[in-house]
C-alpha cells in the first residue's frame, strides 16, 4: 500500500486553504465554508471511510447549533465552554443513535439514521420555549475570548471570527487525518470492505464503527455551533433532512478518493448556494438538477475532474516530449 | 371523553390506512430496487396537488383520483428509466443521491405550479356529511377514505399474489439474479414496480386531499412518517407496511388527545421502542 502523506503536509495544505479562502471570497461565505467544510470531513468520515451511509448528519449539526445557542443566549458561559457543551451533546446523542443503528446495515443502518434525524426534527420543532421551533433561535451572542497573558480576541469582527472558524477548521481537519491514518481508521477502512473478515480478525467492528459515528457527530456539533455564532441565528432548516442530503453531496460532488473532496465539496455548494439564492427563491431545483448531472456523470466528483485533467495535460507533454 | 376518543381512533384507522397505503409503494420499490425512494414523499405531494388541479377543472373525483395515480406512475417510470436503472451498477450511494435530486425539483416545481399557500377541497357531494353512531358523528368521507384505501390495497395484492405479473415481480424481489436466470426481464419488472409504488403514493395524496387538504410541506411529512413505517413494519417483509401503517396512523390519532403537540415525535417513540424489543421490525426476519 502507498504510504499516505505525513498530518504536518496534510496540515499545511489545509492552512493553506483557510488563508487563501478570505483572499478571494467575502468573509462571511469564506466562513461558511470552512463551517461546512467540517461537517462535510465528518461525513466523509463515516460515507467514505467507515463506509457507513448516514443520512441523518444533520441531527448532530443541528444539536451543537441549538446547545452553543442556548449556552451563549442563556448563561454567561466562555466560548470555549458552548463549543465543548456543543461537541459532547451532539456525541452523546450520536452514540445513543449509533449504538441503535449501526448493528443494522446498509440500507437498514440509513433509514434508521433518516428516521433519527426526523425525530430529532419534530423534537427542536416542537421544543419550542428551547430551541424557538419554526422561527429558529435567534439573538446568540458571539462570546469574546480571553486569553491570560495576550488579551481578549472579539469575535464580533468578521476577521477574528473567520480566524477563530479556520483554526477549528485545521484542527479537526489534522485530527481527522492522523485518525484515518491511525489503527482505528486501518480497522474501519478493512470493515469497509470486508466486515466478516475484519471480525474474524478479532476487531470489534461494532465498536470501532461506533466509536467513528461518535467522532463525527462530535464533529459535526462543532460545526453547528460556529454555524449558528455565524448568523447569530440557528434555523429549523439546519437540522432538517435535505441539510443531510447535502452534507453526503458535498462529499461526493468534491469526490471520495481524498480528504480534500468534502472541503472541495462545501466550497463548491457554499458557492452555489450563495449565488443562486440570490437569483432565484426556488434555486433548490437548480440544486437538484446539479445532483442529479453529478451523479450520472462525474461520480467521482471534483478530485475525477481534476485527475482527468491531469492525465489530459501528462498525456499532451508525452507526445510532445516524442 | 369516550366519544372522543372513539372519534380519534377511527380518524386514526383511516389515515393510518393512508400511511399503509404509501408505505406499501416504499416497500414495492424498496424491495425491488434495494434502495429507498426519497422521492417518495415528493410523489404524494404530486398525487395530491394533480388531484386538487383535476377536481379543479371540474372532473369527477373518480377520475381525478385516477389522474393522482396515473402522473405520478408515468413520472416515476420515466425516473427509474433514465436515472435510477443507469446507476445500477456502482454503489448504491448514487442512487440515493439521484433520488434525493429528483425530490428537490419535484418539490420546488410543484410550489412554482401551485404556490406555497395550502389548497383544499371539499369531498363530492354524495360524500360530504355524516353518519350517526349515535355517541359519536363520522364523516362520510373519513369512511369512504378508508374503505377505497382497502380497496386498492386488496386490488393490489390480488396483482401481486394472483396474477403472472405478480408472481414475476415477487420473483425479482426475492433473488433478482435468479429471475434474470430464468428469462425474466427484471429491468422492465423494476420499471413497473417503480411506476406502482410512485402511483400508489401519488393516489394516496389524492385520497387525502379532502381530508387533509394540500400544502408544501406534506411530502416531506408523508417521506419520514413511511420511513419510519417501513421500519416498525420490517424491511423484509412487504406486508409489514400495511400493519404498521395502521398501527403508527392510530397511535399519533390518539396520542393527539393527550399531548397534541408531542403526537408526531410519539411516532418515533414508537419506532424506537420497536427496535429495542424486536430490531428486525414487527415482521421483518432477521
Amino acid at each position: 500500500m502507498q504510504r499516505k502523506p505525513s498530518v504536518y503536509l496534510m496540515s499545511a495544505m489545509a492552512i493553506t486553504i483557510a488563508v487563501i479562502a478570505p483572499l478571494c471570497l467575502p468573509f462571511n461565505i469564506a466562513t461558511e465554508i470552512l463551517i461546512f467544510g467540517i461537517f462535510a470531513l465528518a461525513t466523509y468520515l463515516l460515507l467514505s471511510v467507515a463506509g457507513l451511509y448516514s443520512f441523518g448528519q444533520a441531527a448532530f449539526f443541528g444539536i451543537g447549533g441549538y446547545v452553543a445557542g442556548y449556552v451563549y443566549i442563556n448563561t454567561d458561559l466562555p466560548l470555549i465552554a458552548g463549543l465543548v457543551l456543543a461537541a459532547v451533546g451532539s456525541a452523546l446523542i450520536a452514540m445513543v443513535v449509533g449504538m441503535m443503528s449501526i448493528k443494522r446495515t446498509g440500507i437498514y443502518f440509513m433509514m434508521l439514521t433518516f428516521a433519527f434525524n426526523q425525530m430529532i426534527y419534530y423534537l427542536a420543532y416542537s421544543w419550542h420555549s428551547v430551541t424557538g421551533g419554526e422561527d429558529g433561535l435567534g439573538g446568540i451572542r458571539r462570546p469574546d475570548l480571553t486569553i491570560p497573558g495576550l488579551g481578549t480576541i472579539d469575535f464580533s469582527s468578521h476577521l477574528n471570527f473567520y480566524i477563530l472558524t479556520a483554526v477549528m477548521f485545521v484542527a479537526i481537519f489534522a485530527c481527522l487525518y492522523q485518525l484515518i491514518r491511525s489503527p482505528l481508521g486501518l480497522v474501519l477502512n478493512a470493515a469497509r470492505q470486508n466486515p466478516h473478515r475484519t471480525a474474524s480478525l478479532g476487531f470489534s467492528v461494532y465498536r470501532a464503527q461506533l466509536l467513528a459515528f461518535v467522532i463525527a457527530g462530535a464533529a459535526s456539533g462543532v460545526a453547528g455551533a460556529l454555524f449558528a455564532m455565524l448568523y447569530r441565528i440557528m434555523p429549523i432548516d439546519a437540522i432538517s433532512w435535505t441539510s443531510s442530503g447535502t452534507a453526503v453531496f458535498m462529499v461526493i460532488i468534491g469526490g471520495m478518493s481524498s480528504i480534500f473532496g468534502p472541503v472541495i465539496g462545501a466550497a463548491i455548494f457554499i458557492w452555489l448556494q450563495g449565488f443562486f439564492s440570490l437569483i432565484w427563491a426556488r434555486w433548490p431545483l437548480l440544486f437538484g438538477v446539479f445532483i442529479i448531472l453529478v451523479v450520472l456523470f462525474l461520480k467521482g466528483g471534483a478530485m475525477e475532474l481534476f485527475d482527468r485533467m491531469r492525465r489530459l495535460v501528462e498525456a499532451r507533454l508525452q507526445r510532445s516530449a516524442r | 371523553m369516550i366519544s372522543l376518543l372513539v372519534a380519534q381512533l377511527l380518524n386514526g384507522l383511516a389515515i393510518g390506512m393512508i400511511y399503509a397505503l404509501t408505505a406499501f409503494g416504499l416497500s414495492i420499490i424498496k424491495g425491488l430496487l434495494n434502495v429507498p425512494n426519497f422521492a417518495h414523499g415528493a410523489f404524494y405531494a404530486l398525487g395530491a396537488y394533480v388531484c386538487f388541479s383535476a377536481l379543479q377543472l371540474g372532473m369527477p373525483f373518480a377520475l381525478a383520483l385516477l389522474l393522482s395515480f396515473v402522473v405520478p406512475a408515468l413520472l416515476g417510470a420515466v425516473v427509474e428509466k433514465l436515472g435510477v436503472a443507469q446507476l445500477m451498477n456502482g454503489p448504491y450511494l448514487y442512487q440515493l443521491l439521484f433520488l434525493f435530486g429528483i425530490a428537490l425539483i419535484l418539490e420546488q416545481l410543484i410550489i412554482i405550479i401551485w404556490g406555497t399557500v395550502g389548497l383544499s377541497a371539499m369531498p363530492p357531494e354524495w360524500l360530504q356529511g355524516a353518519f350517526d353512531l349515535g355517541f359519536t358523528w363520522i364523516p362520510k368521507y373519513l369512511v369512504f377514505n378508508g374503505v377505497m384505501a382497502a380497496l386498492i390495497i386488496a386490488t393490489v395484492w390480488v396483482l401481486i399474489e394472483r396474477t403472472r405479473l405478480g408472481s414475476q415481480i415477487r420473483a425479482g424481489i426475492d433473488k433478482r439474479e435468479m429471475a434474470q436466470c430464468l428469462g425474466l426481464d427484471v429491468s422492465r419488472l423494476i420499471t413497473a414496480g417503480f411506476a406502482l409504488g410512485s402511483g400508489l403514493a401519488g393516489m394516496s395524496g389524492g385520497l387525502v386531499l379532502p381530508l387533509l387538504g394540500a400544502n408544501s410541506t406534506m411530502g416531506a411529512e408523508m417521506l419520514s412518517i413511511a420511513f419510519v413505517v417501513l421500519v416498525i413494519g420490517g424491511l423484509g417483509s412487504l406486508y409489514g407496511a400495511l400493519a404498521a401503517g395502521i398501527l403508527v396512523g392510530v397511535i399519533q390519532s390518539v396520542s393527539s388527545v393527550f399531548v397534541p403537540s408531542a403526537s408526531t415525535v410519539l411516532i418515533y417513540v414508537a419506532m424506537v421502542a420497536t427496535l429495542m424489543i424486536r430490531p428486525q421490525g414487527l415482521f421483518g426476519e432477521r
